[in-house]
């Protein structure tokens, strides 16, 4: 199953949070003007995007530091992969 | 069969107010922080004294008042409330006392849906029985809060509001949605103090009579749920979003409002609300913000109101109303 890649990824939250820039490799939780609601707006759109693909609020449930924008574009392909599986 | 009217309407608030800079402090945030997150910049908390019964007392007075109604005219008092007088008897019995009702009464808890749900059975009430109905959302949520949990201390604010509704041939229903997933009962709970998890001296010690709250979860069941009540309305009744006069969604959360509202079409300016003076009021918010509208002026004759409201469970639900009435 195709899935955004990351810079789209990025580019959505970015469009979402207003923020003025999310970089693929920058921590979530660092950038200026996202917060955990943002990720759910974001979620929300991906869900409606990709019914097919099992995302919900856990993708973000551990989120620390070292979560990018690459980490979730992983955790996608990941689910998407084992959906196609199925 | 009879459809409704609206011909009262009132409510009650506390008269304390407390700010989202006061709470800023408390939580060593700062005010914006606060704002941003969640639209709110002040809300009315109850002192001593000041219950759910008293709130809901004062404003089903109002909207009677309006309605040129008493008590004794009411055959149906029906009282939404997550935050009752005391577990038993419901929080209706006190009102019906307070307010000399002469007919029935009862609670309905849908959590924040419960205005929405009680509107939609009363409405089912006066196909049967065509007499006059008091509906009331009255919600002292600040009393469930752990006063250390900012996630739910923010957004919670105390208050009611009342609506009389008349039988007549013109009916102002003319479309709505209920809906409920039980699978989501671990988003926002009270654990203790109910029958899986009675109230003892453990239970009071670890906290587990407070409200917590899943912000997450409630963020995107909210929407998803609200979005889908609000097309399916709109779709009964054959309207476009843009017919929609006025939107009076649950007051929860700005965000979660403005998603709404973006998800569905349905135009920002014609947003009802007061969040940002009230705060979450729970099942007194819808019709908190359209006793402020009425007063105002601002619903005519002939306008589309759409009522929308999501609340823990998930429960969900969404009324469209035409002011004035149809008669298709």
């Amino acid at each position: 199953m195709q899935i955004p890649t990351v810079e789209e990824l990025a580019a959505q939250l970015q469009a979402v949070s207003g923020a003025d820039e999310v970089h693929p490799d920058a921590s979530i939780q660092n950038i200026a003007d996202v917060d955990s609601l943002d990720l759910m707006e974001w979620l929300y759109n991906f869900q409606n995007e990709y019914p097919g693909i099992p995302a919900d609020e856990s993708l973000f449930k551990d989120i620390d530091e070292t979560t990018t924008m690459r980490t979730v574009h992983a955790r996608l392909e990941a689910l998407a992969s084992e959906t196609t599986a199925v | 069969m009879s459809g409704f009217k609206i011909t009262g309407w009132g409510a009650a608030v506390p008269e304390q107010v407390v700010t989202s800079a006061e709470l800023a402090t408390r939580f060593g945030v700062d005010e914006d922080w606060v704002v941003s997150r969640c639209g709110i910049r002040e809300r009315r908390v109850v002192e001593p004294g000041q219950t759910t019964a008293s709130l809901a007392v004062t404003a089903g007075e109002r909207a009677l008042a309006v309605a040129g109604l008493t008590g004794a005219d009411v055959a149906h008092l029906i009282v939404a409330t997550a935050t009752p007088e005391q577990p038993s008897p419901a929080t209706s019995a006190f009102v019906h006392h307070g307010l000399g009702i002469a007919g029935s009464a009862h609670d309905v808890n849908a959590e924040c849906s419960g205005f929405v749900y009680s509107m939609v059975s009363a409405a089912a009430l006066m196909r049967i029985d065509p007499r006059p109905i008091l509906v009331i959302g009255s919600d002292t949520h600040s009393l469930t809060v752990d006063p250390a949990d900012r996630d739910l201390g923010i957004l919670v604010g105390d208050g009611a509001a009342a609506l009389v509704l008349e039988p007549t041939d013109r009916d102002w229903l003319q479309a709505w949605n209920l809906g409920a997933d039980g699978s989501c009962t671990d988003s926002l709970k009270v654990l203790a103090g109910g029958s899986r998890m009675p109230t003892t001296g453990a239970t009071v010690a670890a906290g587990l009579h407070f409200a917590k709250i899943n912000g997450n979860e409630i963020y995107l069941n909210a929407v998803r749920f609200s979005v889908r009540s609000v097309r399916a309305t709109l779709e009964q009744a054959k309207v476009q979003p843009e017919q929609v006069a006025h939107i009076v969604p649950h007051q929860a959360n700005i965000r979660i409002v403005n998603s709404m509202l973006s998800h569905t079409g349905l135009d920002p300016q014609r947003l009802v609300s007061n969040l940002d003076r009230y705060g979450n009021t729970a099942s007194a918010s819808i019709p908190l913000a359209l006793s402020e509208a009425l007063d105002a002026g601002r619903i005519r004759d002939g306008e589309l109101v759409l009522l929308a409201g999501f609340g823990a469970g998930m429960t969900w639900g969404s009324v469209l109303l035409e002011w004035g009435g149809t008669t298709r």
